[in-house]
C-alpha cells in the first residue's frame, strides 16, 4: 500500500485529496463532495462526513459552526430494492400510467 | 491473533459450521458472520473502489463500508449484520483474483499520489477516454445478484404515539419511560440485537451489579419490552418523507418495509465510530476502539494479542477503560496519543504503529475517536443541527427538555453530542419522560 491518510474508505478520498480541492477552490462542502465523491458510497458520509468538515474548517480558517453538512437523502442504508418494490406512491403524477 | 476466550464459552449459541472463501469455519448461532470471520483469522475481505485497498472490518456496527461481502449468492452485504446460520456460505468481492492477492491493487502504487478522476491523462484525447475506458471496468462494487427476488415482501402500516429510532442506552431508556406513561411506542434498531454501545462498553456496573453491558443491554431489552414497548430489530429507519400522508418514516427490516407514523419521534440513533487521520489509517487490522470492545463484551474475543489504541484527548476515559479490559483478557496494551502516531506498518495486516517516540509493535490498532452523531435521520426532519468537533461532529440542537428544532420531534444521547453510555441512558430516561408528558 501506498502511504496515504484516508477519510472516505468507500470512495478512497484521502486527506491530500481534499487539500487539492481546496487549492482548486472547492470549499463549500457540497463542492468537496461533487469533485472528490467523498460520502457518497455505501456508508454515505456515516464515518467521513465529520471528519471531512472538520478538516475542511481547518483547511478554509472557517469557524467549525459556520460549516452546514450535505443533504441527507433517503435511504440512509443500502436497501435491498425488492424492500421497496410493494411501497405505495407517495404521488402520482396525471400523466403517470397507473398499475393496471 | 484473534481468539475466543474460554470463560465465554458458556454464553455462546450453538456451534455451527459456515463456509469462508471456500474454507470451513466454526461459528455460533448467535453472532455475526463478521465475529465469526475474525475469530477464524480472516483477513482481507474486498478491495477498495478506486486504489483496490484491502478493506476489512471496521466499525462492526453496519455503518461503516468495510465489511461487504457476498453472501449465499446476494453481493454487498455487511458481515456484521448477517447472522450466523448452518452453512452460510461467504466470499470477498471486488477483486482478483481474490481479495487478498489482488491484482489490481498496482493502481495503488501507479497513482501513489493520487489519480485525479477529473483529469485522467488529459495531456491526450486520446490516453483519456481509454484511460476512463479502463477506471470504468475497474469500478463499481460487487457483481450482480445469483438469482432475482423470487418474493416480493408486504408493506406494513405502523400507527403508534411515540417512534422512538435506536435502540442503545438512550433508546432503549426513553422507549421505556414513554411505554410505563401509557403510550404506545415503536423502538426501531438496526442491529442483529438491541442494546447499541452498551454491548461494547466493558465497565462493569457499579450501582446494579449488572456485570457487562452485554448483561445490561439484555436486562433494559426485557424490561421495555415487559413495559409493552413493541421492539423492531434489524430494522433500519431509511428516509422520512414529510409530504407522504402527513409524514411518514420508512423503515426497513430484513423481508419487510414498515411505513410509520407516530405523534412524536425520539431519535436515539447514538454516534457512529470514525477514523483519525494518520497515514495508512485504512489498513486492515485498524479497528474502531468499539469494535474491539464490542468483539470483547459482546462476542467474547479479543480481537488481538498486542493492542495498540490511538486515541484523542476528549475519550481518554473509554480508551483506558478499553485498555484494562483488553489487559485483563491477556492482551498487551500500549495507548498512543493521536498526536505522536505517524503512520500504521504492514501488509494485508497492521503489524506495528510508527509513533514520534518509536515503533509499538502490534496485531491491532484499536482507533478511539470521538463518535460522530447519527443525525442524517433528524436533518431529514428539519432538525437543526451544528458541526462541532469536540463533540464528534454534527449533532443535533436541543433545548434543555430534549426538544429538536422540529416540533414533535425530540432527541437524546450521543446524537446530541457525544456523552457515553452511561450517561446516554439517564439522558434517554428524562427525554422519554417529556415526550410521554407531552401528549
Amino acid at each position: 500500500m501506498a502511504r496515504k491518510i484516508m477519510i472516505c474508505r468507500c470512495e478512497d478520498v484521502t486527506l491530500a485529496d481534499l487539500e487539492h480541492c481546496v487549492t482548486r477552490g472547492y470549499k463549500d462542502i457540497e463542492e468537496v463532495k461533487r469533485y472528490t465523491g467523498f460520502g457518497t458510497g455505501p456508508c454515505q458520509g456515516k464515518e467521513c462526513l465529520a471528519p471531512m468538515a472538520t478538516h475542511l474548517a481547518r483547511l478554509t480558517m472557517v469557524e467549525p459552526a459556520k460549516i452546514r453538512p450535505f443533504t441527507s437523502r433517503p435511504p440512509l442504508a443500502p436497501t435491498p430494492i425488492k424492500i421497496l418494490a410493494r411501497a405505495p406512491d407517495a404521488h402520482r403524477f396525471d400523466d403517470d400510467p397507473g398499475d393496471e | 491473533m484473534p481468539r475466543r476466550l474460554p470463560s465465554f464459552d458458556a454464553a455462546r449459541g450453538p456451534a455451527l459450521e459456515v463456509r469462508i472463501a471456500d474454507s470451513s469455519v466454526r461459528a455460533y448461532a448467535d453472532e455475526s458472520i463478521a465475529a465469526a470471520a475474525i475469530a477464524a483469522g480472516a483477513r482481507v475481505l474486498s478491495r477498495s473502489l478506486k486504489y483496490h485497498r484491502p478493506r476489512t472490518f471496521f466499525c462492526l456496527e453496519g455503518h461503516c463500508s468495510g465489511c461487504l461481502v457476498r453472501l449465499g449468492g446476494v453481493p454487498n452485504l455487511r458481515a456484521c449484520q448477517a447472522p450466523c446460520s448452518a452453512g452460510a456460505e461467504i466470499e470477498g468481492q471486488n477483486a482478483f483474483p481474490s481479495a487478498e492477492v489482488d491484482l489490481l491493487g498496482a493502481v495503488d502504487f501507479l497513482f501513489s499520489r493520487g489519480l485525479d478522476h477529473h483529469t485522467l491523462m488529459t495531456g491526450s484525447s486520446m490516453l483519456n477516454r481509454l484511460a476512463n475506458k479502463v477506471v470504468r471496468q475497474l469500478s463499481g462494487l460487487g457483481k450482480l445478484p445469483a438469482h432475482a427476488a423470487t418474493q416480493l415482501p408486504d408493506v406494513a402500516e405502523r400507527s403508534i404515539d411515540v417512534c422512538v429510532i435506536g435502540a442503545g442506552p438512550a433508546g432503549l431508556a426513553a422507549a421505556l419511560a414513554c411505554a410505563q406513561a401509557g403510550r404506545s411506542t415503536l423502538l426501531v434498531d438496526d442491529q442483529l440485537r438491541p442494546g447499541g454501545s452498551m454491548r461494547a462498553d466493558p465497565r462493569a456496573s457499579a450501582t446494579t451489579q449488572m456485570g457487562t453491558g452485554r448483561e445490561r443491554a439484555e436486562l433494559a431489552l426485557a424490561q421495555a419490552i415487559k413495559a409493552g414497548v413493541s421492539v423492531l430489530s434489524r430494522a433500519t429507519a431509511i428516509g422520512f418523507f414529510p409530504e407522504d400522508d402527513d409524514g411518514v418514516l420508512a423503515v426497513a427490516a430484513p423481508e419487510q418495509l414498515h411505513r410509520v407514523k407516530a405523534r412524536a419521534w425520539i431519535w436515539a440513533t447514538g454516534g457512529y465510530p470514525v477514523n483519525l487521520p494518520f497515514t495508512d489509517n485504512d489498513r486492515p487490522g485498524v479497528i474502531a476502539a468499539r469494535a474491539v470492545g464490542r468483539l470483547l463484551v459482546d462476542h467474547g474475543i479479543l480481537g488481538g494479542d498486542k493492542v495498540c489504541v490511538v486515541e484523542v484527548p476528549e475519550v481518554a476515559d473509554d480508551a483506558a477503560v478499553l485498555a484494562q479490559a483488553l489487559g485483563a483478557a491477556g492482551a498487551d496494551v500500549v495507548r498512543v496519543p493521536l498526536a505522536q502516531a505517524l503512520g500504521a506498518r504492514g501488509r494485508s495486516w497492521v503489524t506495528a504503529v510508527d509513533t514520534s517516540n518509536g515503533r509499538v509493535d502490534c496485531d491491532l490498532v484499536a482507533v478511539a475517536a470521538i463518535p460522530s452523531p447519527a443525525s442524517e435521520g433528524p436533518r431529514q426532519q428539519g432538525c437543526k443541527v451544528t458541526l462541532d468537533p469536540a463533540r464528534g461532529g454534527f449533532l443535533v440542537v436541543v433545548d434543555d427538555r430534549g426538544r429538536t428544532s422540529t416540533a414533535g420531534v425530540w432527541a437524546c444521547g450521543d446524537v446530541t453530542g457525544y456523552i457515553g453510555p452511561a450517561r446516554a441512558a439517564d439522558d434517554g430516561a428524562r427525554v422519554g419522560a417529556n415526550v410521554a408528558g407531552s401528549l
